[in-house]
């Protein structure tokens, strides 16, 4: 703990010490930089500074690529098959970052020491895979609790509540009492007390970071997969039991992100599991019906006594074969650097510099925007204390893809939760054994 | 007297009834593409409440103005560009197709030769080929040629996609058109390309518009593929596009739905331009094979 | 004497006519279909470019040939493609009947007749995928609205209601097809036979049994040949609507081959999937083409 506030006081003081805006990103006249960025309406906002950096550098960023992440994905694996890697930046994310191998370069020699130490020492480690920088945060996410405020103030729940369940009625500390006031507030078809993600890694994730604050884990030690423990059973029972009580809807397992969010914002939801970005939607009455009534605390705990964290971060990625790493590395920084997260943050973006962390929390509260600057530091807390990412290893999709249509299984009643967990392990074990991990 | 009057009315009664029942049916078949093009004039808030939200209480242009950037929060989605890539795309490869096809057509229709049932079988089980099987061996070729992020690139491969049906629409259309014709014309002086251009090919043009139409429909609609073979603003396509709405963790439906009506109007004008010249055009020749 | 001097001076017409079309299928389908032939004999992996030099023979076709849940897919296909190209033509055959009928307005009524047309597969499968929404789906909105269920019902969920939803998605998009093609063909049938079963007495019942369905015949197997080369259009929207979940209760070879291939990067192992695929779409249209050509043998028309 000490150790930490330390770390975090020394960041924030380098931060101070070397203002953003003095930066000197170098002179690279005529170079044009060849870039893939990663596009969506929330993403933009950053790219229309890139001008700025053209205009103190003298080169010019050409964007050969704009797509969602996993249009992306697919696109530079196709990349890798075909030999034309002929760009030089180009965004990434922690959960991908492994598959790649080693087309992007490590980014310690290029980029200053003490620009790095600005960052959440964290996030840092999050984007280090083999023990190479292969990306720097842009920003980050993680998932924290929403729920509507007016439920848990109501005099009728809370006595019904205590009646039914014997202890009082407030937003949740554990994952057990998440499954209590699921049922209870549940109504259907009109209202249901939760929901969860079904399908794709969504799914996986999900029960990833349950296994984790259950006190499971994914793989041991020698990389055989172990999360058909008692705790990954337990785990998983969470999601089947809340599926068959009707306490979520019964389309959750078609259900990914996007249902979730916008679910959550119809209304017609008590309590969200959700990530940072959705957090502006959720209190913008032109798309939400909850406006105004937004809960936040952060994840609750599982039976391990940790909270849910699974986290990944956005990232900016340089190519190993790259003709001017120096102009790469320039525009990367430049892309995170102090003012450019200041941007995204104001649009509710999670930032993974230090720095920006306090100041947009200041910037929000001086602005009297109290949502906000509540969101932002429950966010803060779990970022730095919760938040942990997937086995970094490139067999992380394809482990993946052999678990979620189990974990499906389970939750529809095809399976009870062990025999799912025990035939998905014997498909995981074969895929890390033909990886020769053991 | 008064029988046939009655006759006559109920005549007309049963026809409008007959139209009104069509009408109808048709407008509940339409009904899920139409929900689409009223959400685009409608905010998501309420598009997708519960309880839902039936008789819409706000009709917005917001949506639109969004993706074209005239309202005040603009979505940085190029659909100017999407759209010219589209129909660039679309029109070079329906005109390239009609050619090979009218081309191809016209030698099934109009010569005897060696393999004739074979190499026609062939070309349309090439075309049965699922998208899904292509994609990677055409990336990885294309990629070798410089194809990727081309419209030449997409162009070629919807050219392929069209060239089969066009050939066995414009086939059977040939076969319809008497050969005494042209052969008259050829005994008149006129060269075979003459007696063609000027007497089969104008006769032909039902047929020609109803396999454009086909194939425009196909090019412009096209997703499986465009997604693996375009990446900027180069090449991406309308349909492309409506990804874009869709980030890691969110959607955009009502701006989805905008774009979509974008794509939608257009095919549908044509449809409706070419509708004389369509049915008249499908019909094969007859079915004397 | 016309014909003696066309034979022999344009034998090679026929075949230059033909060159463009046969050289654009060889080079757009011909040739990467070799190129994938030979990564299905290869352990090839998108991200290690190497791996497609290495010759394993047919291990990748043993291996899925073992694996139950690629039958499982090959059978959902094959059944999801008979069930919606049957559905198609039947609803197809009655539109088409009903608008042959329509005096009036009728150019109107056809370009509605073509609406979902217009509509690119990929948006299919979200319209779809948020009609069928079982919490704020329009579909269950209405039939709660409407007091015909008290339940949330789970469309793209449901051991059947998924194929269901998915089956009913691709045949919203597709009638359309069958429709205009099948109304071609009551437009080109000749008028005397109808009047003369009419003046014998039939009922309109015997009329369409045995003069309108026989004539329209060769027009359907048209219609289900040219429809059946792009069934695999499906994929599309199957992606969006469930991406063959849950729990497999969606999957389709395309869905299959799709993850293989690019989630998991194993090209190879897709690529010997695919090939299935393809071998089984290409029996679909043949098989549609014989039925075609006996059709019109039994018309009676000249070969």
């Amino acid at each position: 703990m000490k150790l930490r506030t330390t770390l975090v006081l020394g960041t924030a003081l380098v931060a101070m010490a070397v203002p953003a805006f003095a930066q000197d990103y170098g002179k690279h006249d005529g170079y044009t930089l060849r870039v893939k960025l990663i596009g969506g309406a929330q993403y933009e906002p950053l790219y229309a500074e890139i001008p700025k950096w053209e205009a103190a550098t003298g080169a010019k960023v050409e964007i050969v690529s704009s797509k969602n992440h996993f249009e992306l994905d697919k696109e530079i694996k196709q990349d890798i098959a075909a030999g034309t890697l002929d760009w030089c930046v180009g965004s990434n994310h922690t959960s991908f970052a492994p598959q790649y191998g080693e087309i992007y370069t490590d980014l310690t020699p290029l980029i200053a020491a003490e620009d790095l130490a600005a960052f959440v020492p964290l996030m840092i480690q999050h984007s280090t895979v083999d023990g190479r920088l292969v990306q720097l945060p842009r920003h980050s996410d993680v998932s924290n609790f929403f729920y509507q405020k007016s439920l848990f103030e109501d005099e009728a729940n809370k006595t019904g509540f205590k009646e039914k369940y014997g202890y009082d009625l407030a937003p949740p500390e554990t994952w057990a009492q998440v499954k209590d006031q699921a049922m209870f507030f549940s109504n259907p078809p009109d209202f249901y007390g939760f929901q969860f993600v079904g399908k794709d890694e969504a799914v996986t994730g999900r029960f990833y970071e349950m296994l984790v604050a259950n006190g499971g884990a994914m793989f041991d030690d020698n990389w055989v997969p172990t999360f058909n423990s008692p705790a990954g059973v337990e785990s998983l029972q969470f999601f089947v039991d809340l599926y068959e009580a009707k306490a979520v809807p019964a389309g959750v397992p078609n259900y990914t992100w996007d249902d979730t969010g916008l679910g959550f914002g119809s209304g017609s939801i008590a309590m969200d599991l959700d990530w940072g970005g959705w957090s502006s939607y959720f209190n913008d009455p032109a798309n939400s019906k909850v406006a105004g009534n937004v809960g936040l605390i952060r994840a609750p705990k599982g039976s391990g006594g940790k909270r849910t964290g699974w986290s990944g971060s956005h990232s900016f990625s340089v190519t190993e074969g790259c003709d001017n790493k120096a102009a790469a590395a320039s525009f990367v920084t430049f892309l995170t650097s102090y003012d450019n997260q200041m941007v995204e943050a104001r649009k509710g973006l999670l930032p993974t510099r230090t720095q920006v962390w306090d100041d947009a929390i200041a910037e929000f509260t001086a602005a009297g925007n109290t949502f906000s600057a509540d969101t932002m530091t429950t966010f803060k807390a779990s970022m730095s204390e919760d938040a942990f990412t997937p086995p970094l290893i490139p067999e992380w999709i394809e482990v993946s893809n052999v678990l979620w249509p189990k974990l499906q299984a389970a939750i529809v009643g095809d399976m009870t939760a062990e025999e799912a967990l025990n035939a998905a392990q014997a498909d995981a074990a074969e895929i890390m054994k033909d990886a020769g991990y053991n | 007297m008064t029988v046939t009057v009655e006759s006559r009315a109920s005549k007309q009664a049963k026809k409008v009834a007959l139209w009104l029942t069509t009408f109808v049916l048709m407008l509940v078949m339409c009904l899920p593409g139409l929900w689409v093009v009223l959400s685009a004039f409608r905010p998501n808030r309420e598009i997708l409440a519960k309880p839902p939200v039936w008789i819409p209480e706000e009709i917005t242009l917001d949506n639109f103005g969004k993706i074209f950037g005239f309202g005040a929060e603009q979505v940085g989605i190029p659909v100017g560009s999407y759209f010219t890539n589209s129909l660039v795309i679309a029109l070079t490869s329906t005109v390239i197709a009609l050619i090979i096809g009218v081309a191809g057509g016209y030698s099934f229709a109009r010569y005897r030769f060696r393999f004739k049932g074979g190499i026609f079988l062939g070309l349309m089980l090439f075309r049965a080929v699922p998208g899904i099987a292509l994609s990677m061996p055409v990336f990885m070729m294309w990629s070798r040629l410089g194809l990727v992020d081309t419209k030449m690139g997409l162009i070629i491969v919807y050219v392929s996609l069209n060239v089969p049906f066009t050939i066995w629409l414009i086939d059977g259309f040939f076969r319809q058109i008497p050969q005494a014709l042209s052969e008259a014309a050829q005994v008149d002086g006129c060269t075979r390309w003459q007696a063609f251009w000027k007497i089969e090919f104008p006769l032909a043009k039902s047929g020609i518009a109803a396999a454009g139409v086909f194939a425009f429909l196909t090019s412009w609609n096209e997703f499986a593929l465009a997604s693996q073979l375009t990446r900027s603003t180069d090449s991406k396509t309308l349909p492309v596009g409506l990804l874009d709405f869709t980030a890691q963790f969110t959607i955009d439906w009502a701006g989805m739905c905008a774009l979509a009506v974008v794509i939608i109007i257009p095919a549908l004008i044509l449809t409706f331009i070419v509708q004389k010249h369509l049915i008249a055009g499908l019909t094969f020749g007859g079915v004397k094979g | 004497m016309i014909r003696a001097l066309t034979t022999r001076r344009t034998e090679l017409a026929p075949f230059l006519l033909l060159l463009p079309a046969v050289a654009t299928m060889l080079f757009v389908v011909a040739l990467p279909l070799i190129f994938s032939l030979w990564t299905s004999l290869t352990p090839y992996k998108l991200t290690k470019p190497n791996t497609l030099y290495d010759f394993i023979g047919l291990t990748n076709y043993i291996r899925i040939f073992g694996d139950w849940d690629f039958w499982e897919a090959f059978l959902r296909t094959i059944a999801f493609l008979t069930v919606a190209i049957n559905v198609e033509f039947a609803l197809g055959l009655g539109i088409a009947l009903l608008i042959n009928k329509i005096t009036w307005g009728q150019r109107g009524l056809r370009t509605i007749m073509m609406f979902p047309m217009m509509f690119s597969p990929i948006l299919v499968g979200f319209q779809f995928k948020f009609l069928f929404n079982d919490h704020i789906g329009v579909v269950n909105n209405a039939l709660q609205s409407l007091g015909l269920t008290d339940q949330a019902i789970p469309w793209l969920v449901d051991a059947k209601l998924a194929m269901f939803s998915i089956t009913l998605a691709e045949v919203w998009m597709s009638t359309s097809v069958f429709a205009i093609l099948l109304l071609a063909g009551l437009f080109a049938m000749p008028r005397d036979p109808l009047e003369a079963a009419k003046v014998d007495g039939c009922n309109s019942w015997q009329v369409f049994r045995h003069i309108t369905l026989p004539f329209l015949m060769p027009f359907a197997y048209i219609a289900m040949a040219i429809r059946s080369l792009d069934v695999a259009r499906a994929y599309d929207l199957v992606a969006v609507m469930t991406d063959g979940g849950p729990a497999g209760r969606t999957e389709l070879l395309w869905t299959l081959v799709a993850r293989v291939g690019y989630d998991e990067a194993k090209m190879g192992q897709a690529n010997a999937m695919a090939y299935v695929s393809t071998i089984l779409s290409v029996l679909f249209t043949w098989y549609f083409y014989r039925k075609l050509v006996a059709a019109r043998r039994y018309m009676g028309g000249a070969e």
